[in-house]
């Protein structure tokens, strides 16, 4: 399980991310108190911090600056200030994304399993009962055959993988779709999930997907 | 100036003088001069007349020409009070106190005024940061809890709204506070897609992007943001007979990178084209249509004049709507890509 460090100083910011992280199967720890605040963020040894800019005592940029001396854990920056420079800044002091206040929580989750996998922090699954994943091919094999995926379907299956045994929103699969620049409909969805049902059937994987009415859908 | 105009303003001078000879004659007639020293008199008097009218109609019209040309010259006609020299007669050394007192009144009033607006936008950039600290919260709430999905359009709006405030004190002011920089047409077009995903899916709008595989000049924030604009507009005047189409695709000129936004929704109609980009005009959609403010096209142009891009609209009434902006080409964003290979 990702531990997630939480720098941020707005109590109901704080509460729902929290909520939020925990709630997508997150570590989280926060800072006690603004002292300290680089040597506080190094002891917990995250795996990812979301650092917000505006802090009291220390801003954002001086932490990640003291942080980066002695580490190299990958850092978000969260802010409301959202203009280019700032972002520019932001990634000149070494942070490795920049979202601004307010986001779209699936959005966030989203940057952050990005960057937790850009630094190989979450181990990615490329393995499936036995098949092995392509994804530079767009491929399932189970060694001697192979099975083809569209991009589309390909993306929906990495996603349920890397959650395997937990459920994935609908919201999630299209977030994660349309950020890969598919921007596919409702319904189009429906048909691409189905679709992939089918082949994961037909290639011996019989009731991989299934429905959670009114939840989504969980890869067992 | 010309001496004609210069010649009637000393009338009462010449009068004065021609009244003068004519006393002298009279005298040196009564007197009994003889001709030759009346005319010798007469001449020394007419001459020197002349030699001063002369010399001060030069100096006066060297001053003045100078002045006017100046003045023609300037683009800030006020700046004239830092241009002129002081002559050395009184009128003109009056003149110019007159321009510099009044100038220097009117620069102090200009820069009170100018530091009441920067600090009122100061303020409302500093408000909109604040404001979106509780939207953000109520985001995450809203998410997390189970029935926080309705409320969620309603922020989406709140947000669209406040970062409208924020472009709207941007546009039109001096300071510099965008960036530019290579930008992927793929990568803006999808943020914003994604930020207003829910919208266009509740609209079952379909969107289809071709060509964005190229990165432009520009400040990826504002581009972000007038894209969400035009998404936007679209999702206000679909047509509720057709499914609703977005198609955003590109085309290369000489000199630009064309970026075309089109959507297949009511169309604008051809009397109202020309203007829908001027301030407060609404149109005959603004009236049929959802309430519109006449803003959001007026801050995109806005802001694409100061990014040195430019905007323009090509519509069919019932058809479609096509919004392009045009990205300039130079060598710059050649030498800046080539450096990022």
């Amino acid at each position: 399980m990702s531990r997630i460090f939480i720098a941020e100083d707005d109590s109901a910011i704080l509460a729902g991310l929290t909520d939020l992280l925990s709630g997508a199967g997150y570590e989280t720890a926060v800072l006690n108190g603004f002292e300290n605040a680089p040597a506080q963020i190094l002891a917990a040894r995250p795996d990812l911090v979301l650092m917000d800019i505006t802090l009291p005592v220390m801003n954002g940029e001086m932490i990640l600056r003291e942080i980066r001396k002695s580490s190299d854990v990958p850092v978000i920056m969260v802010t409301s200030r959202s203009s280019e420079t700032d972002e520019v800044l932001s990634l000149s002091y070494g942070a490795d994304d920049y979202v601004s206040k307010p986001y779209d929580p699936t959005i966030l989750l989203l940057r952050i399993s990005a960057v937790l996998k850009r630094y190989s922090r979450v181990e990615e699954k490329s393995t499936y009962r036995g098949l092995n994943l392509n994804t530079a091919r767009g491929s399932l094999s189970d060694g001697s055959t192979e099975l083809v995926l569209t991009k589309n379907e390909m993306l929906i299956f990495r996603v349920l993988l890397d959650k395997q045994g937990q459920i994935v929103t609908r919201d999630e699969l299209m977030t994660a779709l349309w950020d890969n620049e598919e921007y596919i409909n409702d319904n189009a969805l429906t048909v691409n999930i189905s679709r992939l049902r089918q082949k994961l059937d037909g290639f011996g994987c019989k009731g991989a997907i299934e429905t959670r009415k009114k939840q989504g859908y969980i890869l067992l | 100036m010309r001496f004609s105009e210069f010649l009637k303003d000393k009338l009462p001078a010449i009068g004065l003088g021609g009244a003068g000879l004519s006393m002298m004659l009279v005298f040196m007639l009564a007197f009994k001069a003889n001709t030759q020293q009346i005319f010798a008199v007469c001449f020394i008097y007419v001459l020197i007349g002349m030699v001063i009218l002369l010399w001060d109609f030069f100096r006066r019209r060297r001053f003045y020409v100078r002045l006017m040309e100046d003045l023609d010259r300037l683009d800030q006609k006020y700046l004239i009070s830092e241009m002129v020299e002081p002559p050395e007669f009184i009128e003109g050394r009056l003149l110019c106190e007159v321009l510099a007192q009044t100038s220097s009144a009117m620069c102090g009033q200009v820069a009170a005024y100018r530091r009441e607006t920067a600090d009122f936008r100061e303020y409302i950039e500093l408000w909109v940061h604040e404001i979106k600290l509780p939207l953000a919260g109520m985001q995450l709430m809203t998410h997390n809890s189970p029935d926080g999905k309705k409320y969620s359009a309603e922020l989406k709006r709140l947000e669209e709204y406040i970062d409208n405030v924020l472009y709207y004190t941007r546009c039109d002011n001096a300071e510099k506070d965008y960036l530019i920089k290579p930008v992927s047409l793929k990568r803006a077009f999808s943020n914003t897609a994604l930020k207003n995903r829910g919208l266009l899916q509740q609209n079952g709008v379909c969107l289809s992007a071709e060509g964005l595989d190229t990165t432009v000049m520009t400040d990826s924030k504002w581009l972000e943001y007038m894209l969400g604009q035009l998404m936007g507009n679209s999702l206000k005047y679909l047509r509720p007979e057709v499914t609703g189409e977005i198609t955003v695709f590109t085309a290369e000129t000489d000199t630009a990178t064309e970026l075309h936004f089109r959507d297949n929704g009511c169309g604008i109609p051809a009397a109202d084209l020309p203007r829908i980009f001027d301030k407060s005009f609404t149109g005959e959609n603004g009236r049929t249509h959802a309430a519109s403010t006449g803003m959001g096209l007026y801050i995109i142009k806005s802001l694409c004049t100061r990014l040195g891009h430019t905007v323009r609209a090509e519509s069919v009434q019932g058809e479609y709507t096509d919004i392009i902006i045009s990205f300039g080409k130079n060598e710059m964003k050649d030498i800046v890509s080539q450096e990022e290979k």
